[in-house]
C-alpha cells in the first residue's frame, strides 16, 4: 500500500472517529457547563472542570442509580431471555422440518413491520388483565416481544452455516442434541451470539415508550423516562441532563467494546474442507 | 465385534429410490469396500449403517439383534466423514479426547457453563490423557495435539479424524471418502496407513469410495453399486477378473476393460464392421455375443497378423508400461462400430511400445482371459 493511500484510509479514520465521538465529547462539555453560558450561548468548546462539583450536586438530586438499575435490569433481562429462547427457537428453525415452518418465518419478519406505538395502547389492555402494570418483567417480556424474533432470526442463520456434519460428527461421538447444542453450535456461533445480545441489550437499554406508558411509580422507571421528566413547563436543567445522560451511556459503551470483540468471523475455518 | 446383515435394505425420500432391496453381510475383521460412481447410494448406505439416516425398508441387523431403530450411540460405530468434520473451537487433544470424554459425561455436564468445566476436568484425567496421548503417537500428531484444525494441512486434519475414531475402540468403523479431498500423494500414503491400521486393530472396516484404486488396493471385499443396486459382491480379484455385468467391467479397472459387439460365425467372430478372425478358445453357445478383454490382456502384432485391424490413436507412456489407445477398422480400413460406448480399445504394453501414434496394426489377445457377456442383459455368461 502505498504511503498515500495510506494517509488517506488514516485521514477517513480520523473523521469517522470525530464523527461518532463528537456528540459525546459535547455531552461532556455541555454537562459541565454554567446554566448562565448554556442559555446565553456562550458555551465553552473545552470541558469547564470547575463545575464538577456542582454537576456532581445536581445529578445526586435524582435517583439517578436506582434508574440505571432499572436499566440495567430492563437491558440484561431482555438479552438474557431474548438469547436463551432465540438459541432454541433459531435451532428449531435451522435443524427441523416441520408443517408451517415458512410462515413462522413469515411471522418473525411480521413482528418487524409493526411500529411499537400501533400495539402500545392493545398492550396496555393486556398488561392490565395480566397484572403487568409497573412491572420491570412486564417491561421485560414487551421488549422480548420486539428483540426476540430478531435474535432468533439472527442465530437461526447462524445455525445453518454451520456444517450439519459436526452434528452428526458429535452425534457418533455419543453427544446428546442438547449437548451437541451447547458444546459444538453455540462456540461456532459466538459472533453472531454477540451480534444479537448488541441488539438486544441496546433495544432495552433504549426503552423508552413502554416504559413511559407501563410504568408510572417512580422508582419503577429506567433512565431514558427519568431523563425525560427533567424537561420541565419553564426550565430544563441541561447540565443535569447531560450528566445523568453521561453516566447512563457510560455502562452501554463498556458493554458494546466487552462484546464487540467477540464480533468476528472466521470461526469454522478447519471444520471441514473447505 | 458383531456381525453385520443388511436384509432387503431400501431407502427412499418420497418417490425417489436410493437404494433398492439390498443384502448383504459382513463379516468380522473385514474391509468391506462400498464402491461406485456419484450419486449410487454407497454413502447413504453407509449413514444407514451408522443411524444417521433412516432405513425405508428392510431390515438391518447387529449379530441377531435388529438395529434399524437404534440410536446412533447405542450402535457405537466410529464414523471418519469425507469432510473430516473437526470441531474447529477445540484442539487436535480437544477433537481426539471427544468420544471419550462423552463417554464418561453425566446428564448434567451438559448445563451451559458446566459442559466447559466438566469437559476440561475429564480430558485432564490420566485415563483419557494416556490413551489420547498414544493414539496421537500412533498415527504421528503428537506435535499437534495442542493446534486447532485450521492449522493443520489436509492430510493431518484427516488423521485427526481417524484418531478420534480410533480412540473409542468400537468394533465397527464407517469410512465415508476418507480420502477424496487429498492429494494424490498423500493419498496413496494414507491408504497404506488404513490399510495398516486396519491390521493392527483387526475390526470391521466399511469403507465408502468411488476410486477403483482404493477399492482394489484396500479391500478384502467388494460390493459394487449402481443406481442403488448392488451389481457384484466379491473379492478384488473376483471383481476385476470376473466382472458379473459390464457396468463391472467398465467400472473397475483402468482404463477399463475392452468390450467389442461380435456376432458368431462357425469357429471365427466377426464385428459389425465385418473384420473376423479365429477365436482359439471357447465360445458360448449363442449367435450375438459381447468380447470382454482387459488391456493387459491384449497385444498388438504387424499389421496383417490374425486379429482385429486397428490404428493407434493414443500413446500414454507411464515409465514402466505404455498404454496404446487404438481405433478398431473394418474390413475396408475405415473406423469399425463394434467397441461398445465407442471407446478406444486399450493395450498395456511393457515398457516403451515400439508404436507411434498412426501406425496400422492387429491386436490379439489371450483366449483364456477373455470374457463374455450378453448383449441385451448385459450379465457375464461364463
Amino acid at each position: 500500500m502505498t504511503a498515500v493511500r495510506r494517509s488517506f484510509r488514516g485521514l477517513l479514520i480520523l473523521v469517522l472517529v470525530v464523527f461518532a465521538g463528537f456528540p459525546v465529547y459535547w455531552m461532556l462539555t455541555t454537562a459541565l457547563a454554567s446554566s448562565g453560558d448554556l442559555f446565553a450561548g456562550r458555551q465553552s468548546f473545552l470541558p469547564e472542570l470547575q463545575n464538577l462539583p456542582e454537576l456532581l450536586r445536581s445529578i445526586g438530586d435524582v435517583p439517578i442509580l436506582r434508574w440505571l438499575g432499572n436499566t440495567v435490569f430492563i437491558a440484561v433481562g431482555t438479552t438474557v431471555i431474548s438469547l436463551v429462547l432465540g438459541t432454541i427457537g433459531g435451532y428449531g428453525l435451522s435443524r427441523y422440518e416441520f408443517r408451517g415452518k415458512g410462515f413462522v418465518n413469515f411471522l418473525l419478519f411480521m413482528t418487524q413491520v409493526l411500529p411499537e406505538a400501533l400495539i402500545v395502547v392493545p398492550l396496555y389492555a393486556m398488561f392490565i388483565a395480566l397484572g403487568l402494570l409497573n412491572s420491570m418483567w412486564g417491561l421485560v417480556l414487551a421488549n422480548v416481544g420486539f428483540s426476540l424474533p430478531v435474535s432468533m432470526f439472527i442465530l437461526k442463520s447462524a445455525m445453518d452455516a454451520v456444517p450439519r456434519e459436526l452434528e452428526e460428527s458429535a452425534a457418533i461421538d455419543n453427544c446428546p442434541r442438547f449437548g451437541t447444542l451447547m458444546m459444538i453450535v453455540l462456540p461456532l456461533i459466538a459472533p453472531s451470539m454477540a451480534a444479537a445480545a448488541v441488539i438486544a441489550f441496546f433495544a432495552g437499554w433504549n426503552e423508552f415508550l413502554f416504559a413511559s406508558t407501563f410504568l408510572s411509580d417512580q422508582s419503577s422507571w429506567p433512565v431514558s423516562v427519568g431523563l425525560a421528566s427533567f424537561i420541565g413547563q419553564y426550565d430544563t436543567p441541561l447540565a443535569s441532563v447531560m450528566g445523568s445522560a453521561l453516566v447512563f451511556s457510560v455502562p452501554a459503551i463498556v458493554f458494546f467494546l466487552l462484546v464487540q470483540r467477540k464480533i468476528v468471523s472466521g470461526l469454522t475455518a478447519g471444520a471441514v474442507k473447505g | 465385534m458383531p456381525s453385520l446383515t443388511l436384509s432387503g435394505v431400501g431407502k427412499s425420500y418420497g418417490d425417489n429410490m436410493i437404494i433398492r432391496s439390498l443384502d448383504a453381510y459382513v463379516e468380522d475383521g473385514e474391509f468391506l469396500v462400498l464402491l461406485g460412481p456419484s450419486g449410487c447410494g454407497k454413502s447413504t448406505l453407509l449413514r444407514m449403517i451408522a443411524g444417521l439416516a433412516d432405513i425405508t425398508s428392510g431390515e438391518l441387523r447387529f449379530d441377531d439383534e435388529v438395529a434399524n431403530d437404534w440410536s446412533v450411540s447405542r450402535r457405537g460405530v466410529a464414523f471418519v466423514f469425507q469432510s473430516y468434520a473437526l470441531y474447529p473451537h477445540m484442539t487436535v487433544r480437544g477433537n481426539i479426547s471427544f468420544p471419550l470424554v462423552m463417554d464418561r459425561f453425566k446428564k448434567w455436564h451438559h448445563l451451559p457453563f458446566v459442559n466447559s468445566i466438566a469437559r476440561r476436568r475429564l480430558a485432564a484425567s490420566p485415563e483419557i490423557r494416556d490413551k489420547t496421548d498414544r493414539i496421537a503417537a500412533q498415527l504421528e500428531l503428537g506435535p499437534l495435539l495442542n493446534r486447532r484444525p485450521a492449522q493443520l494441512s489436509g492430510g493431518q486434519r484427516q488423521r485427526v479424524a481417524l484418531a478420534r475414531s480410533l480412540v473409542r475402540d468400537p468394533a465397527l468403523y464407517l469410512l465415508d471418502e476418507p480420502l477424496s479431498n487429498l492429494d494424490a500423494k498423500l493419498r496413496a500414503q494414507m491408504r497404506a496407513e488404513i490399510s495398516e491400521l486396519h491390521h493392527a486393530v483387526g475390526k470391521t472396516f466399511v469403507y465408502v469410495t468411488h476410486d477403483q484404486v482404493e477399492a482394489m488396493t484396500m479391500a478384502t471385499r467388494i460390493i459394487v453399486l449402481d443406481g442403488g443396486e448392488v451389481q457384484q459382491i466379491g473379492t478384488p480379484d473376483e471383481i476385476y477378473t470376473t466382472p458379473a455385468n459390464t457396468f463391472v467391467a467398465r467400472f473397475v479397472g483402468s482404463p477399463p476393460m475392452n468390450l467389442i459387439d461380435v456376432r458368431r460365425a462357425g469357429d471365427a467372430l466377426v464385428t459389425a464392421g465385418g473384420t473376423r478372425w479365429i477365436h482359439l478358445g471357447a465360445v458360448p453357445d449363442q449367435q450375438e455375443l459381447v468380447l470382454g478383454l482387459r488391456p493387459e490382456a491384449m497385444m498388438v502384432a504387424p499389421q496383417g497378423s490374425p486379429g482385429l485391424p486397428a490404428e493407434v490413436a493414443v500413446l500414454e507412456r507411464l515409465g514402466g508400461e505404455t498404454l496404446v489407445g487404438c481405433r478398431v477398422l473394418d474390413a475396408a480400413g475405415e473406423r469399425d462400430t463394434a467397441m461398445i460406448h465407442h471407446d478406444l480399445c486399450y493395450v498395456r504394453v511393457q515398457g516403451r511400445a515400439p508404436v507411434r501414434i498412426g501406425d496400422r496394426l492387429t491386436l490379439t489377445y489371450d483366449p483364456a482371459a477373455t470374457v463374455w457377456f450378453d448383449p441385451v442383459s448385459r450379465r457375464r455368461l461364463v
